[in-house]
């Protein structure tokens, strides 16, 4: 365990310390006084415990293959962005892009996301437990979107074959979004990593897994059809 | 890119907080976002039927003497009282009984280069080229004390770097309203060609002063701020993050699209909003939560 006091220094210089103490065979990190900075994390590839005691501000945990990192206040645009591996929490609530283009991992937001939640994602699992805002999903191609709480505007917009599950209600699908049943295996994956990540308490409040709306692509809009020309006008 | 940022006082414990000082340390967070200008507007306790005027006094030449050319044609409307020049600026009280568009008009008609910058009974606005710590050298903001305030950082992208066109903007018609701006308004020109034709005069081609305008329009009409803010989503289309204050208050709207950051804190102590985390956190210490806003938020806080 070593800790690092961010104080004025850059977050080059936080992030340079964070490998270096890795190197010296440190395996939890502790991280204080962050005050929103921008940039805290990005690019570290290796499977430590990064805890920050605050907000990171943009692009925080970004980039990384194989950390886990715990904020315990909030995050900025583009949490966790293009992330291939690891684990992000995040207490607090997230800005705009959190988990935008992500191949794979896992980001818990315990709060709430802004905008543009894993929009393009590639793979890996996100969770939200409050709402969601506009346009999350947009372009997701693969992997898990998890909102326990209510979506925004735009919801799912233009897919391909991630699949989204919100708890609370939908305020307006996007594109050729689809709402589906989840099928009995989908609901006990949604109980078992709802209990896995939230506290009891949390759990308790959010809705059983066979209640969430499953989100998915009605694939109108992958190919190309001269017949479906709406649809196409309406999309673009 | 520019970062905005507002403050408003809830502690009551006077009208007299620090705004200054959290409206610089915000805006410093901030600097990087923008380095072209930076500026703000301080709302102070009423002025006994006065109103505070500030005029820009030009770039350059002999100040001292438009400075006094100011004050013999204020004279001549009213007592005017507490005139100070400094840096770029005069600034003077005047009785509120005046009419004082007359009264802008006539010291506008003394020299092209000076303008009234703001007009209201609590509105200070100071802004100029460079960085928000320049603004500190030139008019120490961070001893300025009152309720509620606006700040700007600017990073140009359209139009030109000058005092006129930094912000905050004031809403020419209407004392005490100021805004601050992040965003493109895509139908500036448009709006632009609309108010000419009534007779706006505008004077920069900074798409934010046609907030400034508009909004300024919107509540002659009788429309309160928030309806106000809220019918520039129906009025103005592109990217914006907007803050307006006027005399007793403070708000921001969010465009439909999101493309701008804006967050804001409130505790029972005080309301702050701005374009980053790093801002709010870094001007004010204490455990809260801080929150990116929604598609088509409008909120208006009441000091």
């Amino acid at each position: 365990m070593a800790g690092i006091d961010c104080g004025d220094r850059s977050a080059r210089e936080i992030n340079a310390e964070i490998r270096q103490l890795i190197q010296a065979g440190h395996n939890d990190i502790w991280i204080s006084n962050p005050g929103a900075r921008h940039n805290l994390g990005v690019g570290l590839c290796v499977a430590a415990r990064i805890h920050i005691q605050g907000s990171v501000g943009y692009y925080g945990a970004g980039l990384i293959d194989g950390p886990t990192f715990e904020i315990a206040g909030e995050a900025g645009w583009g949490l966790a962005e293009s992330m291939l591996s690891g684990n992000v929490l995040v207490r607090g609530n997230a800005g705009n892009g959190a988990a935008a283009g992500i191949r794979g991992g896992t980001v818990v937001i315990y709060g709430s996301a802004a905008a543009r939640l894993g929009i393009s994602m590639k793979g890996g699992l996100v969770l939200v437990a409050g709402d969601c805002g506009y346009m999350a999903g947009f372009m997701g191609q693969k992997g898990t979107l998890i909102v326990c709480g209510d979506a925004g505007e735009a919801f799912a917009d233009c897919m391909y074959e991630t699949v989204c599950f919100v708890g609370g209600s939908i305020a307006e699908l996007g594109n050729d979004a689809v709402v589906k049943q989840p099928t009995p295996e989908e609901a006990g994956f949604l109980d078992a990593t709802l209990e896995r990540y939230l506290t009891p308490e949390i759990r308790a409040k959010k809705p059983p897994g066979r209640d969430f709306k499953k989100v998915v692509a009605g694939r109108k809009l992958w190919n190309f059809d001269q017949r479906e020309w709406q649809a196409w006008q309406e999309a673009l | 890119m520019c970062g905005i940022v507002g403050f408003l006082d809830k502690s009551k414990t006077s009208e007299r907080a620090a705004v200054g000082e959290v409206l610089l340390t915000m805006l410093q967070a901030l600097g990087c976002r923008g380095p072209d200008s930076a500026g703000v507007a301080l709302y102070g306790p009423p002025a006994d039927h006065k109103l505070i005027m500030r005029v820009k006094l030009g770039g350059g030449g002999d100040l001292p003497s438009r400075a006094q050319r100011i004050i013999d044609l204020a004279k001549s409307f009213g007592t005017i009282s507490d005139f100070s020049a400094a840096e770029s600026y005069a600034r003077f009280l005047v009785d509120e009984g005046i009419d004082e568009r007359r009264l802008i008009a006539s010291v506008e008609s003394l020299d092209p280069e000076m303008e009234v910058v703001s007009v209201g009974r609590r509105l200070d606005i100071v802004k100029q080229v460079g960085s928000p710590a320049s603004l500190e050298r030139s008019y120490a903001i961070s001893q300025f004390h009152g309720t509620h305030g606006l700040g700007h950082t600017r990073l140009s992208t359209e139009s030109r770097v000058d005092l006129s066109h930094s912000q905050p903007f004031w809403g020419r018609g209407w004392r005490d309203l100021a805004i601050v701006h992040n965003g493109h308004i895509t139908n500036y020109h448009q709006l632009r060609r609309k108010y000419e034709q009534k007779g706006v005069r505008l004077y920069t081609e900074n798409d934010s002063e046609i907030i400034a305008v508009y909004l300024a329009q919107q509540l002659r009409s009788g429309r309160s701020l928030e309806e106000s803010l809220r019918a520039m989503l129906r009025d103005l289309d592109g990217s914006y993050s907007c803050l307006a204050a006027t005399a007793t208050q403070l708000g921001f709207v969010k465009d439909p699209f999101a493309l701008k950051p804006l967050l804001f804190a409130e505790t029972k102590d005080f309301v702050a909003v701005a374009t980053e985390e790093i801002a709010i956190r870094s001007a004010l210490p204490g455990d809260y939560r801080v929150r990116e806003e929604p598609v088509k938020e409008v909120r208006v806080w009441q000091e």
